[in-house]
């Protein structure tokens, strides 16, 4: 695995709150390693965002404890990675095939939009936790 | 995300900036029902302070287009930043979402 040249990492409560904060995280993290592509920083973030408000919006919470979001995000010399966890979380409900909705549907566009945003797209669920691992190969 | 308004001559202009996402975009519905309600179904959104969208705030933006027709008159964006017009596009919002690149332009032809 190469160099990790930057990386950022969240984690409170999944909360509205929780989407600027990451939100503020990755323009930072951007000021770090100015030489990545504007169209890869964007791509990226709009990725990072649309995972993060899907748990703060969808995932609920397995027990008692309330269900906690995690941002890990990485940057490696072609490489944009983000770990996007919900804690404390049920596994996620239905299918987690991306949505065709209607023209004037107002929801339900997230899962494709992310999909085509990013390189690959991974589950994981282990110990109560759903991580989604978010790749994209950068231009460098 | 901050938003402000004006009427201008037979359309009332909205400015949205900041990010417009799951956070902003139930404030954004709000704020324009509320124009729409003051009496302005033609609306603007003017885009050119939002420096993102995420599609928490696309879906806003249709549900205030909606509003806006089902008042009997319509709602149009303009100045639309690059990673807004990505996501429009990848979406293929861009199609239903008019933009145009002032808010001026927006009704000028109607």
């Amino acid at each position: 695995m190469t160099e990790v040249l930057a990386s950022r990492s969240f984690h409170g409560l999944a909360a509205v709150d929780a989407i600027e904060s990451v939100h503020d995280d990755l323009d930072s993290l951007w000021l770090d390693v100015p030489f990545v592509q504007a169209m890869d920083q964007m791509t990226f973030t709009t990725a990072v965002i649309e995972s993060a408000s899907n748990i703060v919006q969808h995932a609920e919470p397995a027990g008692q404890d309330p269900v906690e979001l995690g941002v890990d995000i990485t940057v490696r010399p072609t490489l944009l990675q983000a770990r996007v966890s919900a804690y404390n979380a049920k596994p996620p409900f239905g299918l987690m095939e991306p949505a065709t909705p209607g023209e004037h549907a107002e929801s339900g566009r997230g899962l494709a939009l992310i999909q085509a945003l990013v390189t690959t797209v991974t589950f994981e669920r282990q110990d109560g936790t759903n991580t989604w691992v978010l790749s994209r190969t950068s231009q460098g | 995300m901050e938003f402000s308004y004006e009427v201008n001559g037979s359309y009332a202009e909205v400015k949205a900036d900041g990010r417009l996402n799951m956070v902003s975009a139930p404030k954004l519905r709000e704020f324009v029902t509320d124009v729409i309600a003051g009496g302005s179904n033609r609306i603007v959104v003017n885009l050119e302070n939002t420096a993102f969208m995420d599609s928490s705030g696309l879906g806003a933006l249709i549900g205030c287009l909606k509003a806006a027709r089902q008042a009997g008159g319509d709602l149009r964006i303009a100045a639309v930043q690059p990673q807004v017009k990505m996501v429009l596009q990848l979406t293929s919002m861009d199609k239903v979402l008019t933009a145009y690149g002032t808010a001026e332009e927006a009704f000028s032809n109607d």
